[in-house]
C-alpha cells in the first residue's frame, strides 16, 4: 500500500453547487493540454441559428439572472439539443436555447457559454494544478441538486430525478450510517453551514439521526482540536443571512450568488485542515459540484450502469421513463492531498457522485454488499495518493 | 512555499432582498414536511398554527385586553393565601433582577411619599 493510504485517516468532501467543469476550470487547458477544457472553438446554436462560441466572460454575480434551468428536462434538452428520436446521441448543443426559454432574450441565452479565465478564480485553478484533477467527474443525475446530493449520501436517489422528497428503501443506508454502525464503529459527519443555511440532506437523516450533523464552525475547531471525524461531508452557505458578526455571503456559488465568496470558502476549508500538521498528512479532500447548474460543457455524459429504479415519463417531464442509465453532466472535481503527485490529471476514467460513498466504504469498511448497482460500479479515487513522500510544496491562501 | 492572495467578494455580493431561489423553496419544502413530522401533540399543532396564521393575518391577533373581573370577597382571599403558601414551599432565591426592581419600586413609593410629605 502506497504511504498515503497508510497515513490516510480522514476522507473530507467539499460539494458546491451547480456549476460546469468547462465554466470553472475549461480556461486550463491552455496551461495545460491533458485537462479536457476548452479550445475556445465550442460553440451552440442560439435560436435564430448562428453559432455562439464560448468566451472567457463569466462574472462572478449578476451574469446568470435568472437562475439556469437545470431541471431533467432542461437539462436533456442541452444535453441533446432537442432531439427526441430513440437513437439519439448527446451532443451538448441545446444549452443557449434552453438558456432562451426562460425570458426570450437571444442575446442574454449566449451568457451561458461564457467561462472563467483562470486569473479570476485562483483557488480553484490553483488546487486544481497543484494537485489531481479529474477530467470525467459527471453529476448522477441529468437533472437538480437534490437528487444529486442523495448520490454522494446514499449511492442512489432511490428513483428520483427531481428536488422531491426521497425515502430511504431498504437494503440503502447513507454512507455515514454505514460508518457508525461497523464494528468497530467509524466516525461520520455532515457540517452544514449554520442553522439559517441549514443542509441539503433534510427529510431523512437530519430528521431521525440529527447526532450525525455538525455546524462549519464545529468543523473549524474540530479541524484545530484535530477531533475530525473519519468521513465529513462539508455543505456551503446557501442563503444571504445575518449572523452573530455581521452579514454573511451566500458561498455556494449558485447562480446568482457571489463566486468569490465560493472562493473563500474552499480555501478556507484547505487552510483548516493544512493548519494543522497532523491532520494534513493523514486527510484527503474531495472539492466536487453537486451538479452543473444549467451551464455549458462540452463533454457528452457517457451511459453508467442502470441504478435499479426507473423513473416514470411523468416523473421526468419528458414523457420518457428514465433508468438511470446516463449519467449529468460534468463538473469540477479537484482531490488535494500531499500525497497526490503535483499535476495530476485523471483521464479515461469516469467518475460520479456514487464514487463518493463507494471510495469511503471501500477505505474504511472493505466489504460492503447492501449498496446500490450505481455505487457497486462505480470507480473509487484514493489510489490517486500515490507518492512515496509527502509534499511540502502546497500552497497557502490568505483567508 | 507559495501564498495566493484570495479576493474579497464586494460588499453589494450581499443581498438579503434577493427573491428567493427555487433550490431555497425545495430546501423550505423540505424543512416544512420535516417540521410537519415533528408536531406530536394539540399544543405543538396550535402553535404552528398561530404561527402561521398569524404571518398570513397579523389583524387577527388576539387584542392585549385586560379583563377586570367584579372581585368577589372570598375567593380573593383564598388565592392570596395559596399564593403566600406557594412562595413559602418553593423558598427559591428571588433573582437579583426581581429584587432591584422591587428595591426601586420601594425606594420611589418613598420618594413619592415623602415629597407629599413636604408639599
Amino acid at each position: 500500500m502506497p504511504p498515503g493510504l497508510d497515513n490516510l485517516k480522514h476522507i473530507v468532501v467539499l460539494m458546491m453547487e451547480n456549476r460546469s467543469f468547462d465554466h470553472m476550470l475549461g480556461s486550463l487547458k491552455a496551461v495545460d493540454a491533458r485537462i479536457d477544457g476548452l479550445t475556445g472553438n465550442e460553440s451552440n446554436p442560439d435560436t435564430t441559428g448562428a453559432a455562439v462560441k464560448v468566451a472567457p466572460l463569466a462574472e462572478f454575480q449578476s451574469q446568470l439572472d435568472p437562475d439556469p434551468d437545470h431541471h431533467f428536462p432542461a437539462v436533456d434538452l442541452q444535453i441533446f439539443g432537442g432531439d427526441a428520436s430513440p437513437n439519439r446521441s448527446a451532443n451538448m448543443q441545446g444549452f443557449v436555447k434552453s438558456y432562451f426559454n426562460q425570458q426570450h432574450d437571444v442575446k442574454h441565452s449566449g451568457k451561458i457559454m461564457y467561462y472563467f479565465p483562470k486569473e479570476k478564480l485562483p483557488v480553484l485553478t490553483t488546487l486544481a494544478t497543484e494537485f489531481a484533477v479529474f477530467n470525467g467527474w459527471f453529476s448522477s443525475i441529468p437533472g437538480p441538486t437534490i437528487c444529486n446530493r442523495a448520490f454522494a449520501h446514499y449511492g442512489t436517489s432511490f428513483g428520483q430525478v427531481s428536488m422531491d422528497f426521497f425515502y430511504v428503501k431498504e437494503p440503502y443506508k447513507s454512507v455515514y450510517e454505514r460508518l457508525i454502525a461497523a464494528n468497530p464503529a467509524r466516525t461520520a459527519k455532515i457540517y452544514y453551514y449554520d442553522q439559517s443555511s441549514s443542509t441539503m440532506e433534510i427529510v431523512n437523516l437530519l430528521q431521525h439521526q440529527p447526532q450525525l450533523f455538525g455546524t462549519y464552525d464545529q468543523f473549524l475547531a474540530d479541524c484545530k482540536k484535530g477531533t475530525l471525524p473519519d468521513y465529513c461531508f462539508v455543505e456551503p452557505n446557501y442563503n444571504d443571512h445575518d449572523g452573530d458578526e455581521g452579514a454573511l455571503v451566500a458561498s455556494d456559488q449558485h447562480p446568482d450568488h457571489n463566486v468569490q465568496a465560493g472562493e473563500l470558502f474552499i480555501a478556507s476549508v484547505y487552510n483548516a485542515i493544512k493548519q494543522n500538521a497532523t491532520l494534513w498528512q493523514s486527510t484527503a479532500l474531495l472539492i466536487v459540484y453537486d451538479e452543473h447548474g444549467g451551464i455549458y460543457d462540452h463533454v457528452p455524459p457517457p451511459a453508467c450502469t442502470p441504478d435499479g429504479f426507473v423513473a416514470s415519463g411523468s416523473d421526468t417531464g419528458t414523457g420518457a421513463e428514465f433508468k438511470f442509465d446516463r449519467l449529468g453532466v460534468r463538473v469540477p472535481a479537484i482531490l488535494v492531498s500531499p500525497w497526490v503527485p503535483k499535476g495530476t490529471v485523471v483521464s479515461g476514467r469516469i467518475f460520479e457522485h456514487a464514487s463518493i460513498p463507494a471510495t469511503a466504504t471501500k477505505f474504511f469498511l472493505g466489504n460492503y454488499d447492501q449498496r446500490s448497482p450505481r455505487e457497486k460500479a462505480a470507480d473509487t479515487f484514493l489510489d490517486l495518493l500515490s507518492l512515496s513522500t509527502m509534499r511540502t510544496d502546497a500552497p497557502d491562501f490568505d483567508v | 512555499m507559495t501564498l495566493i492572495h484570495v479576493p474579497r467578494p464586494p460588499k453589494n455580493a450581499f443581498y438579503k432582498d434577493r427573491p428567493v431561489s427555487s433550490l431555497l423553496k425545495n430546501q423550505i419544502r423540505h424543512l416544512q414536511e420535516a417540521e410537519f413530522n415533528l408536531i406530536k401533540t394539540e399544543g405543538q399543532a396550535a402553535e404552528f398554527i398561530r404561527r402561521v396564521t398569524a404571518k398570513l393575518h397579523p389583524e387577527g391577533a388576539r387584542p392585549q385586553v385586560v379583563r377586570r373581573r367584579k372581585a368577589q370577597p372570598g375567593r380573593v382571599k383564598e388565592i392570596a393565601a395559596a399564593a403566600s403558601r406557594k412562595v413559602r414551599v418553593s423558598g427559591g432565591r428571588k433573582s437579583k433582577a426581581a429584587s432591584k426592581t422591587r428595591g426601586k419600586r420601594a425606594a420611589s413609593k418613598s420618594n413619592r411619599n415623602s415629597k407629599k410629605r413636604k408639599l
